[in-house]
């Protein structure tokens, strides 16, 4: 909210300080001063009022007082005092309020005003506070709000019947506001009326129809309080945020009311040459009372870790305007603007701030000694990254929103939609890593040969879960698998199992994970058709794993299994099968036949193509034997190699070779 | 027939065209090794004549004797070449050839460095959802209804899930470990929040925050002065100053933000500070009672400290990033560097 420094300085005796100290002040005592400018013979200066304190400081009289507060000074309230003339407001109109959304309503009257040029001071305040001069009173309605904090608005007289209410609107009632445009309204928004139709929205906007204009002579002057809840609605209903409204909507003190009609009242007397009508109409049906919070010395001084004397809490207490009176612990009696102060950690913010929370020591907490706990998920989740590190990939950090396009590309239904966002970008919430990922190969692709990356994120379906996914343009399924079964290693999962399964994203070649008999994830090449869509130069491998299910089987002890001290003997053969046949299955049989001495297998080679018969294969295996407990011979292995060797080739269609 | 001359012409010929030592090798082995040429005339001696064996025995010796000097020095030179050749083609300007390593973005390595320091200050870790009640992410946190405090953090609402939204802060986490724990409490948390705003260089729709809680008999502002203070020293490493501002949370009362000095300029002001020697770093303050309420612990008995600063934001200081949408960009050129 922007300040003017020459009417916050209109309020003392005294200069003070420059403008730039004044605001480093208010930094460290107040809140936020977003700009300091110079602009003409005054300055501007923007201050971030949060919204506690908008009740009271967006207004200058508001950060006035902080000032006085903060330095010490004596502050003069504005001039409220007028001289009435002898016709009363009553002889021209009637107030009629039947809700309980306006704890208050004043109304009060001047005749006889000339509309005329704004005063210069008037003037060059308002447009430092970046608003433009319309006319003296509309100036002077704008004027008040800003020095006071009180919305007003100025009513034609002569365009208004003989009785002004506050009623809820009726469904579809029309008003054309001050700007020209037809608003359409409901019952929850309120509206100021005479007799006939709406001529304002309550707290919002003025109608058109009672517009003040060169002719105008009577004017009636509205000062009220409206419930802030039903005015932010009503606002952000219609679209239609104003300065009324936006003060409106924090909640106002109804005491300002009365005072703020009086003051515009002042004003217009002098610059619009009026005459005040006697009296005024001002239904406040229920006062408000002043509070009185208890604040024990105590709990202050253990909240704020410093010992700040009862003498000096007294003065920081009545410099804000409070009144203190002491009984066992302190009795704070709190003025009414200060609507933001309700219990007695409010009152020790006071005290912080102004005693300065640079004045307060650091001191070490005392603690007890306590092991400290990391979530499992989160450690395994480090864990992965790691491995993922040690094997050439690279950790993305991708949205956690997909937009219609993903949506339709993937043939995803069911998802998570957004009801307001910013952006069709984040309409929905991705499911899946994987058309992040895809997405990423893309963007990279043109610059990079070898992609290889990962990521670790919430994903959103039924339920919220972390997804863990990978990608890589340039590996094969074999290399991708062999990623993944590093992983699950170093995570102490075995057990691992793969099982071909065709899924959305990668049509056939593609397999599940399994952990014994639950699937875990799935790994698989992307499909042609994504591919295509997706405008992909490469053919990424991807896996994606459930990381819920992961942290269930990782396990963080490992046993020692101890090693045979007798040597290994390798053998290889070439075993030519079926195309359709699976390793695994080749692995099984080898297994079964030789028993625990065939320690490991592996394949060398794998062939497919012109050199051998159409629908076949050729695997290179090579057998590594080795005993626990001893050398084995020679013929112990040819004996275990045969072994194998007759039960592969009893197999219909198998033919081994050995090498 | 033994024509020893044309034998030796032939030998030392060869020797003298061998140029590598591999060549050497093998004329070792044909001429003087144990099947050699010079092994033939020696087992053909004895069908020689009488006369003629003596001579013949002299002069395969010679020839053998000559065959291994010459073999032996060219053998020596070559080898002495081969090794000169080396060490003269040896340019350690050479570009090496990188090892396939990946990297960790660099909001995993900061979630780590942040919460490595303060669990050496005795806090744990913890987590809590993304997608949140209105109550947790509200209400519980002493967010009146339908005031304009509410509009402080541009919301995600969840479409037709009433009162669930995208969390804007990692504070809902707070209320869910009051619930379950009793204190002394002492937690950090670290998370993906949501704020529903356009982009730009310091504005992203998600980004990280890392959320703190220390609730116990007698916390103080003091006591968090001294934490946050160790903590910024830590991360940044080096003699940083704290101060802390008047602020307004409504899960906070008192409430502050916390400016660090610049630790580009060491506080005498730059383009990263904006002048000012400063940098905001978190907002924090002291529990709000209603909050301690709200999360079934009696605030007549205990009160405490909560903070919260913006990960991402931290980390474009320390490492110099000026734009936080390269986290989310998946910008290899960007990733790699970390």
């Amino acid at each position: 909210m922007k300040f003017s420094y020459n009417w916050l300085n209109s309020f003392f005796e005294e200069d003070l300080p420059k403008p730039q100290k004044l605001a480093d002040k208010l930094m460290m005592r107040f809140f936020e001063v977003e700009e300091v400018k110079k602009v003409g013979d005054d300055a501007l200066i923007d201050i971030d009022i949060l919204p506690n304190r908008a009740s009271d400081c967006f207004s200058h009289l508001g950060v006035a007082r902080e000032i006085a507060a903060i330095y010490n000074l004596s502050l003069k309230e504005p001039e409220i005092e007028f001289k009435s003339g002898s016709k009363e407001l009553t002889d021209f109109v009637d107030l009629k309020i039947k809700n309980e959304l306006t704890p208050r309503y004043v109304l009060r009257g001047i005749k006889g005003i000339e509309i005329k040029e704004t005063p210069e001071f008037i003037k060059k305040r308002l447009e430092v506070c970046g608003l433009q001069s319309i006319n003296n009173i509309v100036d002077i309605t704008n004027y008040v709000m800003l020095e006071m904090g009180q919305p007003l608005h100025a009513f034609d007289g002569g365009k208004v019947g003989d009785l002004i209410q506050v009623r809820a609107a009726k469904k579809d009632e029309k008003i054309i506001t001050l700007d020209e445009e037809e608003k359409s309204l409901d019952g929850s928004i309120l509206v100021i009326a005479d007799d006939k139709e709406p001529i304002g929205i309550a707290g919002i906007k003025g109608g058109k129809g009672t517009e003040i204009d060169e002719k105008t002579d009577l004017i009636y002057l509205e000062a009220a309080n409206f419930d802030g809840k039903t005015i932010r609605k009503g606002s952000k209903k219609l679209k239609l945020q104003t300065d009324a409204s936006i003060r409106f909507s924090h909640g106002l003190d109804p005491e300002l009311a009365e005072k703020a009609s009086r003051r515009a009242i002042k004003l217009m007397e002098k610059y619009a040459n009026g005459k005040p009508l006697k009296g005024s109409l001002d239904l406040y049906p229920d006062p408000v009372t002043l509070k009185t919070i208890d604040l024990s010395i105590k709990k202050t001084e253990s909240l704020l870790g410093v010992k700040i004397s009862e003498e000096k809490i007294i003065k920081i207490l009545e410099s804000l305007g409070f009144e203190v009176k002491k009984e066992s612990d302190l009795e704070v009696k709190i003025p009414t603007e200060r609507r933001d102060i309700s219990i007695e950690e409010d009152l020790i913010e006071e005290i912080g701030r102004l005693y300065g929370y640079e004045n307060i020591e650091s001191k070490k907490p005392k603690a007890e000694v306590e092991a400290t706990k990391k979530p499992e998920d989160l450690f395994w989740e480090d864990r992965l990254r790691e491995v993922f590190k040690a094997s050439g990939f690279t950790e993305a950090y991708n949205y956690t929103f997909i937009d219609e396009k993903v949506k339709e590309i993937f043939g995803y239904d069911d998802l998570v939609e957004m009801k307001n966002p910013v952006s069709a970008q984040y309409r929905y919430l991705r499911p899946r890593l994987i058309p992040h990922l895809i997405k990423n190969i893309k963007d990279n692709e043109k610059r990079f040969e070898d992609i290889k990356i990962f990521e670790i994120g919430k994903v959103f379906s039924k339920k919220e879960e972390i997804s863990v996914g990978a990608i890589a343009s340039n590996l094969n399924f074999r290399e991708m698998k062999g990623v993944l079964n590093s992983l699950l290693t170093e995570l102490n999962i075995s057990d691992v199992g793969y099982e071909r399964s065709s899924n959305s994203w990668a049509g056939e070649k593609a397999a599940k994970v399994l952990v014994g008999n639950q699937e875990i994830g799935q790994i698989g090449e992307v499909s042609k058709e994504l591919t295509e869509k997706m405008k992909l130069e490469s053919k990424p491998i991807v896996f994606q794993l459930k990381l819920e299910k992961i942290v269930k089987l990782a396990s963080k002890t490992k046993r020692y299994k101890k090693f045979s001290r007798f040597p290994v003997a390798m053998k290889d053969v070439s075993v030519l099968v079926p195309v359709k046949v699976n390793f695994e299955e080749v692995l099984t049989l080898a297994n079964k036949a030789a028993g625990e001495d065939l320690i490991e297998t592996d394949l060398f080679d794998l062939y497919q193509g012109e050199k051998i018969p159409e629908g076949t294969k050729n695997l290179g295996l090579r057998f590594h034997f080795q005993a626990e407990d001893k050398t084995l011979s020679k013929e112990e292995i040819d004996k275990l190699l045969e072994k194998i060797i007759s039960s592969l080739e009893a197999k219909s269609g198998w033919k081994v070779r050995k090498k | 027939m033994i024509d020893i001359d044309n034998l030796r012409k032939k030998a030392l010929s060869e020797i003298k065209k061998a140029d590598t030592l591999k060549k050497i090798k093998e004329l070792e082995k044909r001429y003087i090794g144990k099947d050699g040429k010079v092994s033939d005339i020696f087992k053909k001696i004895p069908q020689a004549g009488k006369e003629k064996r003596a001579k013949l025995g002299k002069e395969a010796n010679k020839l053998k004797g000559e065959l291994e000097e010459k073999l032996k020095n060219k053998r020596l030179k070559l080898e002495k070449c081969e090794k000169e050749e080396k060490v003269e083609s040896f340019d350690p300007t050479l570009p090496g050839k990188k090892p396939d390593l990946g990297s960790l973005h660099p909001l995993t390595t900061a979630r780590k460095e942040l919460t490595d320091i303060f669990v050496g200050m005795g806090f744990s870790v913890i987590q809590g959802p993304d997608m949140e009640t209105g109550w947790y992410n509200f209400d519980a946190l002493n967010f009146p209804k339908d005031h304009p405090a509410r509009d402080m953090q541009d919301t995600l609402f969840v479409k037709g899930e009433k009162e669930k939204v995208m969390r804007t802060h990692t504070s809902p986490v707070q209320i869910r470990h009051m619930e379950e724990n009793d204190p002394p409490i002492k937690v950090v948390v670290p998370g993906r929040v949501y704020r529903n705003e356009t982009t730009d260089a310091s504005h992203e729709i998600n980004f990280y925050q890392l959320e703190g809680l220390m609730i116990d008999k007698d916390i103080s502002v003091s006591n968090f002065k001294s934490v946050i203070t160790q903590f910024v020293n830590e991360y940044f490493d080096g003699d940083v100053n704290v101060r802390l501002r008047p602020s307004f949370f409504p899960f906070t009362e008192p409430s502050f933000e916390v400016d660090m000095s610049c630790s580009v300029c060491d506080g005498s002001g730059c383009s990263v500070c904006s002048q000012t020697g400063w940098l905001e770093v978190l907002g924090a303050g002291m529990v709000h009672p209603n909050v301690i309420k709200n999360s079934g612990l009696n605030p007549e008995k205990w009160q405490g400290f909560a903070f919260g600063m913006g990960m991402d934001r931290l980390v474009m200081i320390k490492y110099g990033i000026d734009d936080v949408r390269l986290f989310y960009s998946g910008e290899l050129r960007f990733l790699e560097q970390f």
